[in-house]
């Protein structure tokens, strides 16, 4: 079964085509990386799947149900859960917090007013088993401005899977990371549930080939070729943009 | 931003409560030994605390900056002033709820429009919605007594009780029961899961977006809410004060509780008490002294907390105190 169905997908922005007539598809428990130079439009890509962008054109589909128009804390309840590229957490809430309100996004009573959240029982033996994992317990009253970069990284795609999600978008997860902790954020994916659908967009070549099942490149806008990591690395069409001359490098804008 | 922190068990009730237990003990005992113009003074202070705490859910948790939170407290003052006008009404229990129900469904009303702007935009909206309110006070007639502009003749509540009639203390107490009481119900949303995610929208409103929570219904409640405990602060103010003016429902008058925010502590609970405090005692004491400087004194005070008390007076005492409070030996485990 498909976990999700990308149909003529086309986002303009002005006279930009950022995604131009893209259509793929996902199974259940996959493994996709989307790769592209910048400004290739993978961002733009998350943001449509997320639903912080509604495309031009086209479909978007969610194990079956049409999702294109939907407002992304919708898309959270039916089980997406995102990693942004620039750290989303809340710098001056504190890690507990942080972890609290992930938790509780798709909780029925994530809108209880007049009972304190102390009393949520279940909602805090949650968190403390996740920052437990992260040994983060101990810098659970600390404000996640605190962390280092690595550790908001590993907590921010923590708490992703903390939301129980049926699928997991990466955006950049090993950006500005050290070899060390970028194989450690590879660890985690690998070790991810199987269940748990997971699109990765990455500049990273040993990540994605590391972990994807199968590869998506996108350039300008649409989709150049998609296969196996190893298809993908003998296509021509992709040498030629990631190695070939160098001006066929865009720096025109951001992914 | 504290709210999780008290649960962990490193100070005890006693460190912790005694600043609030003092702080009641003096709002309970000090009007016995003031006279009429202290006491009402003291309830002036109640009232805009309450009108600053209702006011700090939106601009200090929320993050929104609203311009036109007099509309709700005028909206209040105004409904107690017209029933007492048209309707001979001055029984607390009808005009008291009667009050807070216009406020809050302006409240509602404004915030549809309101909310589909953010930002600085946001500001300029509920600027304009206010203004909207104050001058239509301006302009109709019904709206104001015979030959004014605003409304007077009102007078303390008639609470219903046979024999028993409000004067300026027992007024007072009625206040501060209120203010107590709203004290409680605004602490306890605050530490809510709904609390909690008012902050995370301040912090970052894509985020919560993207973990689940539709942020606009979350901050249309806020702004609801808020406007219910403003309108009860302009209840409350028109039977202290005996008159309402469009001056209530407009920008003079929501500047106050932002100023009152700020000074005492953007974001912290009882922050804004403090702010109202400080505001309505320096207001006093320097009209006395300088009818008519005595905005600069204030203007003053507020440069001096901006520059050496950012995060508000209130915050900075609270810092002290924990710094220099003695040891009781605090209930750690």
């Amino acid at each position: 079964m498909e976990a999700l169905r990308i149909n003529k997908l086309s986002k303009r922005f002005g006279g930009v085509n950022a995604i131009n007539d893209v259509s793929f598809a996902v199974d259940i428990g996959e493994r996709l990386a989307i790769i592209g130079p910048n400004g290739a439009g993978k961002t733009t890509m998350f943001n449509l799947i997320n639903g912080q962008l509604s495309p031009t054109t086209g479909k978007i589909h969610f194990f079956g149900q049409d999702v294109t128009f939907l407002p992304p804390h919708r898309r959270a309840h039916l089980g997406q859960a995102r990693a942004f590229q620039v750290i989303s957490l809340l710098q001056k809430l504190t890690v507990l917090q942080n972890t609290l309100l992930t938790i509780n996004g798709t909780k029925p009573h994530r809108f209880a007013m007049f009972r304190p959240i102390r009393k949520f029982k279940d909602l805090f033996e949650k968190a403390a088993n996740a920052l437990e994992g992260l040994d983060l317990w101990e810098k659970r009253n600390e404000p996640v401005s605190n962390l280092a970069y690595g550790e908001q990284r590993k907590l921010e795609i923590s708490l992703g899977l903390s939301m129980d999600p049926k699928l997991l978008l990466l955006d950049e997860p090993s950006a500005g990371l050290t070899k060390e902790e970028g194989t450690e954020i590879i660890g985690i994916i690998k070790d991810l549930d199987p269940a748990i659908t997971v699109v990765i967009v990455d500049h990273d070549m040993d990540m994605v080939f590391e972990v994807a099942q199968r590869i998506l490149v996108l350039h300008y806008g649409q989709v150049i070729a998609d296969g196996d990591p190893g298809q993908i690395q003998k296509n021509q069409k992709v040498k030629e943009i990631y190695m070939g001359t160098e001006d066929s490098f865009d720096y025109a804008g951001t992914a | 931003m504290e709210t999780i922190k008290h649960d962990n068990g490193q100070d005890g009730w006693i460190s912790h409560g005694l600043p609030y237990l003092l702080g009641i003990l003096v709002l309970l005992v000090t009007p016995l030994f003031l006279d009429t113009y202290g006491q009402g003074l003291m309830t002036r202070f109640l009232i805009f605390g309450l009108f600053a705490m209702s006011f700090n859910i939106v601009f200090g948790y929320a993050g929104l900056m609203s311009l036109g939170h007099a509309a709700f407290f005028g909206a209040g003052g105004y409904t107690v002033a017209l029933l007492k006008l048209h309707y001979e009404v001055d029984l607390f229990w009808i005009s008291a709820p009667l009050g807070i129900l216009v406020a809050t469904v302006i409240a509602a009303l404004f915030a549809i429009i309101a909310l589909r702007a953010s930002g600085i935009y946001f500001l300029l909206v509920t600027f304009a919605l206010g203004q909207m309110l104050y001058s239509l006070a301006w302009n109709v007639k019904w709206l104001n007594s015979k030959g004014m502009q605003g409304i007077t003749g009102i007078t303390l509540p008639d609470l219903g009780i046979a024999g028993f009639t409000l004067e300026t203390l027992s007024f007072y107490y009625l206040v501060l029961i209120i203010f107590l009481l709203s004290c409680v119900l605004l602490y306890r949303l605050i530490i809510s899961p709904f609390g909690l995610a008012l902050e995370g929208i301040r912090e970052g409103e894509p985020r919560m977006e993207a973990v689940g929570y539709n942020t606009w219904f979350l901050k249309y409640a806020a702004f609801v809410v808020s406007g219910s405990f403003a309108g009860l602060a302009g209840v409350l103010f028109a039977y202290y004060n005996f008159f309402v003016s469009p001056n209530h429902l407009g920008i003079a008058t929501s500047f106050l509780p932002m100023v009152m925010v700020i000074m005492g502590g953007l974001g912290s609970f009882l922050g804004p008490v403090v702010g109202a405090a400080v505001f309505i005692f320096v207001e006093n004491f320097a009209s006395i002294l300088s009818p008519q400087r005595w905005p600069l004194v204030l203007g003053t005070l507020f440069v001096l907390t901006i520059m050496f008390a950012r995060d508000g007076i209130g915050v900075y005492l609270w810092r002290l105190w924990t710094k220099w409070r003695p040891d009781f030996g605090s209930a750690k485990n």
